[in-house]
């Protein structure tokens, strides 16, 4: 059974200026003859999404997502196209949206679940659990406007999660919170995937989708880039959009006397991927081409993490990998085992340089992301290899 | 009309929720916030006989129980017509987020002035009770058909809340007309004076008195003295039942004009 189906989807939006809409802005538009300027948001979107799986929908900032989530929740109408769903959806809504901050906590459950088209009765039934989930046993009376952001969130999440719908829509509110209560918020989800609910995802935390989602859909500026397997998707969203968006200082330059003309990041079954996990390997293959004899070219490397933090870095140099001469084609091959690195988004660099460093062949800053996955408990960057030991000395 | 009717009998809950947030916020923490918002139209009241007594001197007769009634039903209108200019640009997450029917947060809005409007009803009873009985006098025969009244006036206030939260929509400056209006309105209307006092104008210009009837407010307001004020009589012409058939094609056409924008609520807000 499909879930959510959306033929040629499109929407348009008025271009508008800065700040709220006016009469006279109205006036203008009707008495110029020009035809109305605006942008397609979403354009020739088609896909469908069977009942019971979860989907991740990624793209970079506007690019369209939070549009495709509001068609499909129906708050907007599409321009063109049609989008059908099959089942009662709810939406996670953010921060405390429908919150009055003068009622107390106990009167935003009521009022959020009414909101979200859920019964009186089976919130007055599961009163206790909602508000044991949320951890906000002792402040449910207090007006909500004294409630930390924090607190606001889990009140509102688990309003949310007890609506029972057949389409979830979760908009990148998992985003807030602390560590933990995210932790029981994902179990949430899990569980709504037991029960065979259909999950649409928009998020920014690519490692949650990954790891969520059955599949993904890449939007970028309107159209559907691609959908499938999340790691396809999610390799092809790294390599192709975050580098070009400039999240970080993406660059590339050198004299080019040594290009490395392609860059592969594989597994450790020699499969290119761009997700990998803590304790395996990575290997970067590089092609390279000198267009003349280069006496003791030095190959380098570092990571850095997704807000620029240095991570490690070391070159052919540093290493003691004496390459004599290169001229022509050849390979270079960088092997990363175990791979420390713990959970998140990273950012290789590579150069080509001269013995001296005087003079940069070719130099990829930022230019290749990945992700790491970790299944461990451990908090950090790094994995640092670590053992207790514990003695008792006296009695 | 059909679907109205089902969209509110499935989402009651949350039309009952909204509406018990208003009261529960206006009313929070004593009867001191009841108390506000009786004590606000009856400054007005006291205010406006004051001066219109300096003003007119002896030569016309104002009535307390005339202002009372007009100022209580204007007020009415007013808080229905501001509340509904605010009640979707104010609730922008929910409109964008939230699917359920649009007509539900104008409606909640009016319901909530609605319940104000009866408790303030049971006020203003008790001092126009008060007022007569100074004049030997007692509350009108139709006193207990008021509040059915009063649900004429809830239609008639409820399209205008329609119509206003829908342009505030599409043009943010919307609120600033329709306060304009609602001050050039209240002049128009028989708030703080008695009909007579225009048919004493209109004595001299028919046509006058006439357009002055069409206004819905005039035959309300009148209605509601007709049926409490002994020796008021409601001035059945056909000016009057027009006016008081406005509201019905008012609400008809505020109807689809507000579900037809709401399509696109959440594109423009």
């Amino acid at each position: 059974m499909i879930a959510v189906a959306a033929k040629g989807l499109g929407k348009w939006y008025r271009r508008q200026g800065v700040g709220a809409p006016t009469l006279r802005g109205a006036l203008r538009r009707w008495l110029s003859n020009k035809p109305p300027e605006g942008f397609w948001a979403l354009r020739d979107i088609n896909f469908s999404v069977p009942a019971g799986e979860t989907i991740g929908i990624i793209g970079p900032n506007g690019s369209g997502k939070s549009s495709l989530l509001g068609l499909i929740a129906r708050t907007m109408v599409p321009t063109e196209g049609a989008i059908e769903t099959t089942g009662r959806i709810a939406a996670l809504l953010e921060l405390g949206a429908g919150f009055h901050p003068d009622l107390s906590g106990r009167e935003n459950i009521y009022l959020n679940a009414a909101i979200l088209g859920i019964a009186r009765e089976d919130i007055r039934r599961r009163f206790d659990q909602i508000v044991d989930f949320a951890e906000l046993r002792e402040f449910i009376d207090m007006p909500v406007k004294h409630y930390s952001s924090g607190m606001y969130v889990r009140l509102a999440f688990s309003v949310a999660v007890e609506t029972n719908p057949d389409i979830l829509l979760i908009d990148e509110v998992l985003a807030v919170g602390d560590a933990s209560f995210q932790m029981k918020c994902l179990d949430r989800i899990r569980q709504f995937q037991k029960k065979g609910k259909t999950i649409l995802f928009v998020s920014h935390a690519l490692e949650t989708v990954e790891e969520f989602c059955h599949g993904v859909l890449l939007i970028h500026e309107g159209r559907l880039i691609r959908q499938g397997n999340p790691s396809d998707v999610i390799f092809e969203y790294l390599k192709s959009y975050m580098v070009r968006l400039g999240m970080l200082n993406v660059e590339e330059h050198g004299t080019r006397e040594v290009e490395m003309r392609s860059v592969r990041l594989l597994d450790e079954q020699g499969a290119e991927t761009a997700t990998f996990y803590t304790g395996g390997a990575l290997t970067v293959e590089i092609a390279y081409h000198a267009r003349r004899r280069i006496e003791q070219p030095v190959f380098g490397f570092n990571i850095k993490t997704g807000n620029g933090f240095y991570v490690f870095g070391s070159n052919t140099q540093i290493a003691k990998v004496l390459i004599p001469a290169i001229e022509g084609a050849g390979q270079v091959r960088l092997r990363i085992k175990p791979l420390t690195l713990k959970q998140g988004k990273f950012f290789l660099s590579l150069a080509v340089h001269s013995w001296d460093h005087a003079v940069q062949y070719h130099r990829q800053e930022d230019l290749h992301p990945f992700l790491v996955k970790d299944v461990s408990d451990d908090k950090g960057v790094f994995q640092l290899n670590c053992a207790w030991e514990h003695r008792q000395i006296l009695k | 009309m059909i679907p109205l009717v089902k969209d509110l009998t499935q989402h009651g809950d949350l039309i009952w929720n909204l509406v018990a947030r208003d009261l529960k916020v206006r009313y929070r923490g004593s009867i001191l916030g009841f108390l506000w918002t009786i004590l606000n139209p009856l400054f007005m009241a006291v205010i406006y006989i004051f001066f219109l007594r300096l003003l007119a001197g002896g030569g016309m007769i104002i009535r307390y129980e005339d202002i009372i009634i007009g100022v209580f039903a204007w007020q009415f209108t007013v808080q229905c017509v501001t509340a509904g200019l605010n009640c979707v640009t104010g609730n922008t997450a929910l409109v964008k987020k939230v699917y359920f029917p649009r007509i539900i947060l104008p409606l909640s809005v009016c319901l909530s002035a609605f319940v104000n409007f009866l408790l303030m009803l049971l006020v203003q009873w008790a001092l126009l009770a008060v007022l007569l009985a100074m004049h030997g006098a007692f509350l009108g025969a139709a006193t207990f058909g008021v509040p059915l009244m009063s649900l004429y006036h809830l239609l008639f206030n409820f399209s205008l809340a329609l119509l206003v939260a829908a342009a505030n929509v599409y043009f943010r400056d919307a609120q600033h007309i329709v306060n304009l209006l609602l001050s050039a309105w209240f002049f128009m209307s028989p708030v703080m004076y008695p009909l007579a006092l225009v048919e004493s104008i209109a004595r001299a210009h028919p046509w006058i008195g006439q357009l002055y009837l069409l206004n819905p407010m005039t035959v309300i307001i009148t209605g509601y003295r007709a049926a409490q004020v002994p020796g008021t009589d409601f001035p059945w012409t056909y000016s009057s039942l027009v006016g008081l058939l406005i509201p019905l094609a008012l609400a008809v056409l505020a109807y689809n004009v507000f579900q037809r924008a709401q399509r696109y609520f959440a594109d423009n807000l």
